[in-house]
């Protein structure tokens, strides 16, 4: 196998073909083997707990994800891969089916490279994200599950946009996908600003990560942190969120995130000055 | 989503030599959501017995009001404290009263029973939510992560452990099940029953 | 979607709970008062389960209609029943129950509830000042009677936004002041992020003196 032949090779000869149960509905077939939600005993479980965000800022875009993948209640890795670089400019990140999102965008890199080749110049996030969105579209009541969102940097600057496997497809300025997001936003929100400091965007990132790795049981063990600037985007570093609990991010420990460890020593009892001598 | 499982947490109690452990997970959530890194559900019922309640929340605190009510009135009957193996029948026939509405709760007794010689016995045992005993000679599992604690207990424990051994041993066990079980963990406790002493730790566990 | 919170702070507990009394897709009411005094030093917030009820899985009898189940009389039958029960331990005793006592009793009701026919589906959240310790203490209770003493608390979607938040910003030795302030970015941040979030909260203080209505 050589160049084209590898890999992605089905490409010389058109859109990729899936194999199909032989059954009348096959996307019926698949949703009553792999809807573990109405029926806990299926066969086939998907990948569904998460935590994902996404923000854009004026040193660029921030990416942090966890890294924990639950079949049912079953923690089956601590060390996944949630952010898929795409190519040297793109990052996409990975929510609902690991499968799905692991291909589709594996696909929607070697869709990059051939604008590129074909236009003598990157393709912009604006349309890599509309080319994944009309790919996704297009599968839709076939039981794909993907919630993602594809950053990076073109001519317009930073550019963040979220995907789904709805056919939704959204430009915008934050966004946390998974059944952790909610506590990501939670605690996102209160501090994000468009001129945040580089340093501060990346611990913001971190301590929302953590705030769902902490209150979500489908989400924890590491949080991943990217960052996409103009020549690219780099890869911050990984972070052990029970360690972010009890010492946080840096070498020297009593920066703990967790509440307990922050709120150590006070109380809330409020003994009066008298009851206190007596 | 069984009421079983609605509120996670785990429970395991192990035989040593002249001892016995229980140790438990603290969290105590809504499903997905955790609530709470320190919700007690292993319980003191004498001074060497101890009972461990994993299952749905409510039911951790009805049984434990229901059994701390009736281990008194049995303390003051009988003018004498209760023993494991009597305990474990009242644990049990308390739960099959239940049988057609049961408690969500699958209970670990652990503790040293007195023989008739006045020598103290490790007595470990462990129950199905309405009431059938299993005896165990080496280590008993319940609640959540009860399928993970059985094979790393498989794997770690070995016979007649001192005291401070079968802490690490069922310490390590529980730890490192819990940590593949979404719905336990948040913390965990360990006691270890000793013929005259009880120690009793928190551990640092991983907060995911 | 109901939402309340509850934090404590050094020597009182806040409690807060939206105002808005909705039966179906209507709002029949926006100034509903759902913070019972129960006592001198005594406050409990309450509200439905929310969504298309989780009693559905766990008690099979629970009506399956999510719009029914949403806001049924049961809040408000429940909250009046625990009022007028602890008012008469009061008459009977002349001594209040300690908050404490108080959260303990009411789980018990809710527990017993559970399993008849028609349980109560309330949310609860109990907010006390204990004169004897100086002690502010706050329980979280849910419509099973799971009960749990916490720093701090939510119920309804609101807790999935707020939990974190509070983890984050929380102390349990802040100041009245520093802890409207937090309750603010909880409210905040519901009404940023929830789909239907309420508009309206009752915010009620205990400490030392008393039970008091504040304004944000």
């Amino acid at each position: 196998m050589w160049g084209s032949q590898a890999g992605f090779g089905s490409l010389v000869k058109g859109v990729p073909s899936f194999v199909i149960p032989s059954v009348p509905d096959p996307a019926a077939f698949l949703r009553l083997h792999t809807d573990d939600h109405a029926d806990p005993s299926c066969k086939i479980k998907i990948q569904h707990g998460t935590t994902t965000l996404a923000f854009r800022y004026q040193g660029g875009v921030i990416v942090a994800v966890d890294s924990r993948a639950t079949a049912g209640s079953y923690v089956a890795s601590g060390t996944v891969k949630k952010v898929i670089e795409i190519n040297p400019y793109l990052l996409g990140t990975m929510a609902g089916g690991a499968a799905d999102c692991q291909y589709w965008e594996t696909y929607l890199g070697v869709h990059c490279r051939l604008h590129e080749l074909r236009n003598r110049e990157r393709i912009s996030v604006s349309a890599a994200s509309k080319y994944l969105s009309n790919l996704v579209y297009s599968y839709k009541g076939m039981g794909l599950s993907m919630g993602t969102m594809i950053c990076g940097w073109d001519k317009t600057g930073p550019a963040l946009f979220y995907v789904d496997s709805d056919g939704t497809r959204l430009k915008g300025n934050i966004f946390s996908v998974g059944s952790g997001s909610t506590f990501a936003y939670g605690v996102l929100d209160q501090e994000y600003r468009w001129d945040l400091p580089d340093e501060e965007a990346q611990e913001l990132a971190r301590r929302s990560i953590y705030a769902a790795g902490h209150r979500d049981a489908f989400s924890g063990n590491t949080c991943n942190l990217y960052q996409v600037k103009e020549d690219g985007w780099q890869f911050i570093g990984n972070y052990d969120i029970t360690k972010l609990h009890y010492d946080g991010p840096g070498e020297a420990p009593g920066n703990g995130y967790g509440y307990d460890i922050r709120v150590e020593g006070q109380t809330s009892t409020d003994l009066p000055a008298t009851a206190g001598q007596a | 989503m069984s009421a079983l499982e609605y509120n996670g947490g785990s429970v395991i109690a192990m035989v040593g030599k002249d001892c016995v452990a229980i140790a438990s997970d603290l969290r105590l959530g809504t499903q997905a959501l955790g609530i709470s890194s320190n919700f007690q559900r292993v319980f003191p019922m004498t001074d060497r017995l101890y009972v461990g309640l994993p299952g749905l929340g409510t039911d951790v605190t009805t049984l434990y009001e229901r059994f701390r009510y009736r281990v008194n009135m049995y303390t003051i009957k009988e003018e004498r404290e209760i023993n494991p193996e009597t305990f474990a029948h009242m644990v049990s026939s308390t739960l099959y009263q239940h049988r057609f509405g049961p408690y969500f709760i699958e209970p670990v007794v652990a503790g040293l029973s007195k023989s008739p010689t006045g020598a103290l016995k490790p007595f470990i045992a462990a129950m199905d939510l309405i009431g059938c005993i299993n005896f165990a000679k080496d280590f008993v599992v319940a609640g959540t992560a009860s399928s993970k604690l059985y094979g790393v207990a498989e794997g770690l424990w070995e016979p007649d452990l001192e005291p401070e051994d079968l802490f690490e041993t069922i310490s390590q066990t529980l730890l490192n099940a819990v940590d593949r079980d979404a719905f336990s963990g948040w913390g965990a406790v360990v006691h270890v029953i000793t013929k005259d002493r009880v120690i009793s730790r928190t551990l640092k566990a991983r907060m995911d | 979607m109901e939402t309340s919170f509850a934090l404590t702070g050094k020597g009182y507990v806040i409690v807060a709970a939206d105002t808005t009394a909705a039966r179906s897709i209507v709002k029949m009411k926006d100034d509903q008062d759902k913070i019972k005094e129960l006592g001198s030093h005594l406050l409990m917030a309450y509200s439905g389960e929310p969504g298309p009820s989780n009693a559905y899985i766990i008690m099979p009898t629970q009506p399956t209609d999510p719009l029914l189940s949403f806001y049924s009389g049961d809040t408000i039958q429940f909250a009046e029943y625990v009022e007028r029960n602890i008012r008469l331990y009061q008459i009977r005793h002349l001594y209040p129950l300690r908050p404490s006592a108080a959260a303990s009793w009411i789980r018990r009701s809710l527990a017993v509830s559970l399993r008849s026919r028609n349980a109560f589906t309330v949310n609860l959240l109990i907010g006390g000042y204990d004169l004897a310790d100086h002690k502010p203490t706050l329980y979280w209770i849910d419509y099973l009677g799971t009960v749990v003493e916490v720093p701090f608390a939510a119920h309804g979607y609101g807790s999935y936004f707020a939990l974190s938040l509070l983890d984050r910003y929380h102390n349990p030795d802040a100041t009245l002041e520093e802890g409207l302030a937090t309750l603010k970015r909880c409210i905040n941040e519901v009404s940023k992020r929830l789909v239907v979030s309420p508009d309206r909260y009752k915010v009620k203080v205990v400490d030392k003196d008393g039970v008091r209505e504040v304004e944000l």
